[in-house]
Parts: C-alpha cells; sequence; structure tokens
C-alpha cells in the first residue's frame, strides 16, 4: 500500500524510540506554548498577588509575606512550565506517531496512524491569539490518543492532514 | 450451495415493520409504574366504593357499600365517581396502546431499526455490520409473563444501544439468532450463503431457516459452572473474607474483654456500626451469585453464548472476532482449588450498564475450563507460553520481566511478572500469589505507552503497556528497565505493524478463505489461523 500523503514522511529507523534522547528528529512545540501557560499562571496569580499587597499596605507588614509566596509559587510555576513545554516532543514514523512528555513523570505514546479514528485541532482565545492550536489524536480507546499542545496552527492542520492521508492508506490495509 | 432460502413472511404489517408485544408499555414501566397505577386505580377504586356510603370517609379503607346507597345526591356521586375511573383506565390504556402503535421495528437486509415515541419521534438505525452483540435479557416482571427484551450493541457505548423491549420469549430468541446471523454474514462480506439469503430492502426481514438457528442457538458446550462451585468461589471473595474473619474477631474480643475486663458491652455495641459494611459485602456477592448463577457457555462456530443469572435470565454473545484481550485471573484464596476468573475485553461494548455481562467471560472455572475456553478464542491452551504465563515465574523460556532493581516495588513478584513474544499473541502475566495472565494479539494493538515517575527513574525503571479497547482487561508490565522497556515498544511495536498489514482487508473471500469457513462446521483451531487475529480492525469503516 503505498502512502498517497503529499507530504514525505519523515522517517526513522524502526528502532530507536526512546524515553529519553536519542537520536530520533524529535521535534519540539511552539515556544509560544510557554508564553499561554505563563500568561494564564499569572492571571490566575495575580488575584491573590494584589489582595495580599492591599493587606499588607492596610493592615501589617507581617502580611508582605503573603505576596512574596505569591511571587515564590509563581516563580516556581513558571520554572515548571518551561520545563514541562520543553519536554514535550513528538516525531512522525513510518507507521507511528510518538509523543513523549513530561520530565518528573515521563510518558510516552506511540499511535499507528492505522488506529486513527479521528483528529481534533483546538484552540482557545488565548491559543489563536499567540497562533497556536493543539491537536488530538483519537483511537478506539478513550485513553491510548495522544494530544500535542501548542502547534503553530499550520503546523497542526499540516499534521491533521498528513495523520488522516496516512490513517486512510494503512488502514486500508488492515 | 443450499437450496435457496425462502423468506418467512412476518406476522405483521406493510414494508417488514413489526410490533412489539402489547404489554410492552406497561412492562417498561417496570415495577414502579406498576405500584403507581395499583395505587392510583385502587385509590379511584375506593372513592368509587365509599362514595356509595356518605358517611364514611373516603380515605377509610374498608368499602361500606353495603347499608349506603340512600339518598339522591348519592346516586350522582358514585356515577362520576366510576366515570372518572373507567375515563382513567381507558386513558391509560389507550396511551399504551398508542405508543405501543407507534413504536415498530424491521429488521432489512443492512439493518435494524427503531421507531418510536408519539409526540417526539425517534427513528434509530443500526446498520448490522456496527452489531457488536445482540443480548436477550428479562427481568423479572417481563419474566413472569414470558417476555424478554432484546438489547442490540453497537459501537459508540450504551446510547447508542437499540432495545426491543418486550417481546415473546420465543420471538425474542429467534430474532437475536436471526440478527447475529445477519451481523456476522456482513462481517464475512457477501459469501454466497448471503448472497442466498439477501434480501431486498425493505422486504420482510431474512428469516434464518430452521436449521441454521438451531446451530446458531444452540453451538457446542464449552463450559458449564456448577452452582456449589459458584457459590464457594463467591464466597472466597478476598475482602469479604477479610471483613467476615475482623467482624468474628471483633465480636469475640468485644465478647472475651467484656467477661474479663467488666468493660461492659461497649466494645459488643460497636458491632451493628460495621452491619452495613457487612451488608454490603454480602449484596456484592449475593448479586454476583444471582448474575452468574446457572451459567453455561456454549461455542457457535463465530461466537461464545453465555446463559447465566438465577433471578433474570441472560443471555449474551462475545463475538469471537470482536475479542480485544483475554485476561485470566486467579486470586489467592481460589489457588488451593485451581479456579480462574476470565474476562475479556470486547470491541464496541465499553463502560456501558452490560459491562457486567460482557466483563466475566467465566465467573469461575478450572484450567481445564480454562483451556476449553481459551481454544476458541484461538490460543492454543498447550502453548508453554501460555502454561508459562498461567503458572510459571522465572526468565526461562522467553520472558521478559524487571530487572532486580524492581524488587523495591515487587519484593513478591518481580521475578513472577513480565511479557513474552508469542507468533501472533503478546503474553504478560503479573502476581505471585494472585496469579493473572493477559493475552494481546498484535493486531489488537490500539497504541503502545511507556511511562515513568520519579521513583522508577531513580532505578532505571518504566512501565511499559498496551493500549486496549474500554474494558476491563488492561495488559501493563511495570518495573520493567528503560532499555527492556523501550525494545518492548520496538519488539511489539514491530509485531503489530506486521499484524496490521498481513490481516486480509478489502478481500472478504480471502478473509473467509483463510478461516476456512463454511458455514457447518466452525474456524479451525489450529493455531496459525487463530480467530483472534485473522480479522480486519473493529473499527475499520469496512466492517
Amino acid at each position: 500500500m503505498s502512502d498517497p500523503s503529499p507530504h514525505p514522511v519523515e522517517t526513522g529507523p524502526g528502532a530507536g524510540v526512546t524515553l529519553h534522547g536519542g537520536d530520533l528528529a524529535w521535534r519540539p512545540v511552539s515556544r509560544s506554548l510557554v508564553t499561554a501557560r505563563l500568561l494564564v499562571l499569572g492571571i490566575v496569580l495575580a488575584v491573590p498577588l494584589v489582595v495580599g499587597v492591599v493587606l499588607a499596605l492596610v493592615l501589617t507588614p507581617w502580611l508582605w509575606a503573603v505576596p512574596a509566596a505569591v511571587v515564590l509559587v509563581g516563580a516556581w510555576g513558571a520554572w515548571l512550565v518551561t520545563r514541562q513545554v520543553s519536554a514535550i516532543s513528538w516525531v512522525e514514523l513510518d507507521e507511528e506517531i510518538v509523543i513523549r512528555k513530561g520530565r518528573l513523570f515521563r510518558t510516552l505514546v506511540s499511535v499507528p496512524y492505522g488506529r486513527l479514528q479521528y483528529v481534533d485541532i483546538q484552540s482557545g482565545p488565548l491559543a489563536r491569539a499567540l497562533g497556536i492550536a493543539s491537536c488530538e489524536i483519537h483511537t478506539a480507546s478513550p485513553e491510548s490518543g495522544g494530544s500535542l499542545p501548542g502547534l503553530p496552527v499550520d503546523d497542526a492542520e499540516a499534521l491533521r492532514t498528513r495523520l488522516s492521508a496516512r490513517g486512510e492508506a494503512q488502514r486500508a490495509g488492515l | 450451495m443450499t437450496a435457496p432460502e425462502v423468506p418467512v413472511v412476518d406476522q405483521a404489517s406493510d414494508d417488514g415493520w413489526q410490533r412489539l408485544h402489547p404489554l410492552s408499555p406497561l412492562l417498561r414501566g417496570g415495577v414502579v409504574l406498576l405500584a403507581v397505577l395499583g395505587y392510583f386505580v385502587s385509590q379511584l377504586v375506593d372513592r368509587v366504593l365509599s362514595s356509595f356510603d356518605p358517611g364514611e370517609d373516603p380515605t377509610d379503607d374498608l368499602p361500606g357499600g353495603a347499608d349506603g346507597g340512600v339518598g339522591l345526591a348519592v346516586v350522582d356521586h358514585p356515577f362520576i365517581a366510576l366515570a372518572v375511573l373507567v375515563v382513567v383506565v381507558a386513558a391509560i390504556a389507550g396511551a399504551f396502546h398508542v405508543s405501543w402503535r407507534f413504536t415498530r421495528f424491521r429488521v432489512t437486509g443492512a439493518q435494524v431499526e427503531l421507531r418510536n415515541g408519539v409526540l417526539f419521534r425517534q427513528h434509530r438505525q443500526v446498520p448490522l455490520e456496527r452489531i457488536q452483540a445482540v443480548e436477550t435479557t428479562r427481568p423479572i416482571l417481563a419474566r413472569l409473563v414470558g417476555l424478554s427484551q432484546v438489547v442490540v450493541q453497537s459501537a459508540g457505548g450504551s446510547d447508542s444501544h437499540l432495545t426491543l423491549a418486550f417481546l415473546a420469549e420465543p420471538r425474542a430468541e429467534a430474532l437475536r439468532a436471526e440478527l447475529l446471523d445477519l451481523a456476522s454474514r456482513t462481517d464475512e462480506g457477501p459469501g454466497p450463503a448471503a448472497a442466498d439469503a439477501d434480501v431486498p430492502d425493505g422486504a420482510a426481514p431474512a428469516q434464518v431457516p430452521a436449521g441454521a438457528r438451531d446451530r446458531t442457538d444452540e453451538g457446542t458446550p464449552v463450559v458449564a459452572v456448577p452452582n456449589g462451585r459458584l457459590v464457594a468461589s463467591t464466597l472466597l471473595h478476598g475482602p469479604t473474607v477479610v471483613a467476615a474473619v475482623l467482624l468474628v474477631l471483633l465480636v469475640v474480643a468485644g465478647g472475651v474483654s467484656s467477661v474479663l475486663f467488666d468493660v461492659g458491652p461497649g466494645v459488643l455495641a460497636a458491632v451493628p456500626a460495621l452491619l452495613p459494611a457487612a451488608f454490603a459485602f454480602g449484596v456484592g456477592r449475593v448479586r454476583e451469585l444471582l448474575l452468574h448463577g446457572n451459567f453455561r457457555m456454549t461455542r457457535t462456530s463465530n461466537a461464545l453464548r453465555m446463559r447465566h443469572g438465577l433471578t433474570e435470565l441472560r443471555a449474551s454473545v462475545v463475538p469471537l472476532h470482536r475479542v480485544q484481550a483475554v485476561e485470566a485471573v486467579q486470586p489467592v484464596l481460589w489457588r488451593p482449588f485451581g479456579w480462574w476468573r476470565m474476562r475479556v475485553n470486547v470491541a464496541g461494548t465499553g463502560q456501558s450498564e452490560g459491562q457486567e455481562v460482557q466483563a466475566a467471560l467465566l465467573p469461575v472455572g478450572t484450567i481445564a475450563d480454562v483451556d476449553a475456553v481459551l481454544a476458541p478464542l484461538g490460543a492454543d491452551p498447550h502453548d508453554p507460553l501460555v502454561r508459562a504465563a498461567l503458572h510459571g515465574t522465572g526468565r526461562d523460556g522467553g520472558w521478559t520481566g524487571p530487572p532486580p532493581a524492581a524488587r523495591l516495588f515487587d519484593p513478591w513478584s518481580w521475578e513472577r511478572n513480565g511479557y513474552a513474544l508469542g507468533d501472533e499473541v503478546l503474553h504478560v502475566r503479573t502476581g505471585r500469589f494472585s496469579r493473572r495472565m493477559v493475552l494481546v494479539p498484535y493486531a489488537r494493538v490500539q497504541s503502545l505507552t511507556l511511562s515513568q515517575g520519579p521513583w522508577e527513574r531513580r532505578r532505571g525503571l518504566a512501565e511499559a503497556r498496551v493500549v486496549s479497547t474500554p474494558g476491563p482487561v488492561s495488559a501493563a508490565v511495570r518495573h520493567l528497565s528503560v532499555a527492556d522497556a523501550e525494545a518492548f515498544l520496538d519488539v511489539v511495536g514491530e509485531a503489530a505493524r506486521r499484524a496490521r498489514r498481513s490481516v486480509p482487508g478489502p478481500a472478504p473471500d480471502a478473509a473467509a478463505t483463510a478461516r476456512g469457513d463454511s458455514p457447518g462446521n466452525g474456524p479451525p483451531l489450529a493455531p496459525t489461523t487463530s480467530t483472534l487475529v485473522d480479522w480486519p480492525s473493529p473499527h475499520d469503516p469496512r466492517t
């Protein structure tokens, strides 16, 4: 069964998919995802920060501990977001797409194109403003699909097209 | 092939539309509806009767009609009440009749259709090739009047089921057999048998000839579970036994201490507090017994049929080619008896209400029973890998498992846990005391995952997992070394790739030939043509 995809498949050797590192051309997601997640984090933390500052000014200087804690949490969150986003990588093989995520809790999912049911592209207002979208891959099992957050919109669309085409081609051979 | 099968003319109207049993609307309401109706009707009757007697309060139970019937106003009154009663009864009967009239179903060559609703109409169609399982159940109320319901399960969860409630029992059984037969024919593609029985759309449903129906209906017996064994195994349920022992210990300790130390019955007073828990356990056990009682499994050419249930008879069907993964479990308390429980993942029957029924392929069986069930599923029970998966331990014979570094996490079972690659099936085994074996054909692998938490990472371990369709069976090998986990991804991935390619797709004839399928004899048992792996993907749009 030949691959009718207009895009060449970025092949890797059949072996060599690793939980960590590796020779394959692992692709990162867009750095805009960091921005998006940092913005969300900032918005969430802004309220306690403002409240803490106001209370400290009004009541007692001891309450400066609250905004300080919020800032610390924010800094830790920002560090976490950066690391998490940089840990997301994916690669398209001949017959599978492989997605890796996480640093502390690492996961890797390898989804055969032939098992794809459908692919969702989603983007909220914030993601749209930053020009990114998330690509969600669904198989017959709800737990097995992978999701790729933070792809540039064009990449996400192209990925979906490629995935659907290969899904069709390889499913036909099932 | 054989003589053309003449479709038996169905019992109902034009275009093959058939109606359900007239009592259906009443029974569908269930006990609650009956109770409510009974209450209102009896209230009305009370009204009528007591209105003959002006002296008595209408709420009085005893009809005092004997000495009533005097006075002019009263003559009006009972008649009105009687009229109300008649009108209400007629209205209910009329509503039921209309509901019955508007509920129709038909089976065409391509699909099952159900129309219902008067104001809000619904027309549901399930293509025959989407049928995952057909089940007849008999709720106790329906059983009293000899009716059954037919549930047609299709991919897409319980919301997409089509329930035909209710039909007279023989008709329900015939319909189930017919649907299964039609569904399996569409699965096999337009073979000669299907061509013979093909009917134009809109014509009467193709009835299966009596002989074929018998074959579909009965099949060859595979396993029957004696109720004695079922009772014993149900009671030998870990948490239940522990709870019972604790309860007894507590009572004894309480009694002893109250006698010895004169603390009074304070400790014993705590016992009733435990009763709800004990009750919960009891209910669970009883439900298990009721569900699995009188368990019998038979096998047809393309499905395993189970009949079970003490109060509610259930007949469910596992189409062999939709089985995604098989599991055999031996809880530690069952080990002295050598009993196993088997469960399967069946494509299309997710976590729906039918799950319980689908889940237990075999509630309790001996090792011989396990073998008998494995054979039609396409696994060779005499394969040394299967034997090792059931009983074995250690790394000999092709097994890969956690390294000694995993001892910290699995002090007892690390030597037994592991996986082995068969020709067409992945074998996974876990548990030293309570044993578990999982078989997943490579052709059924949905996707593969690896995962690693911080503690595993420090020891250089990772978990490898084969993702199957939703169901009770999951195949994970925990705490493999990272290199082994990556190798798992590699070799199982490669085997799955090969299996996906080798399954014959667009040529149904090839598929049929490969299985050596002819209506009379079942699929061959040779391990090379295993039933588990020869079929196209369950989610292949073609099927």
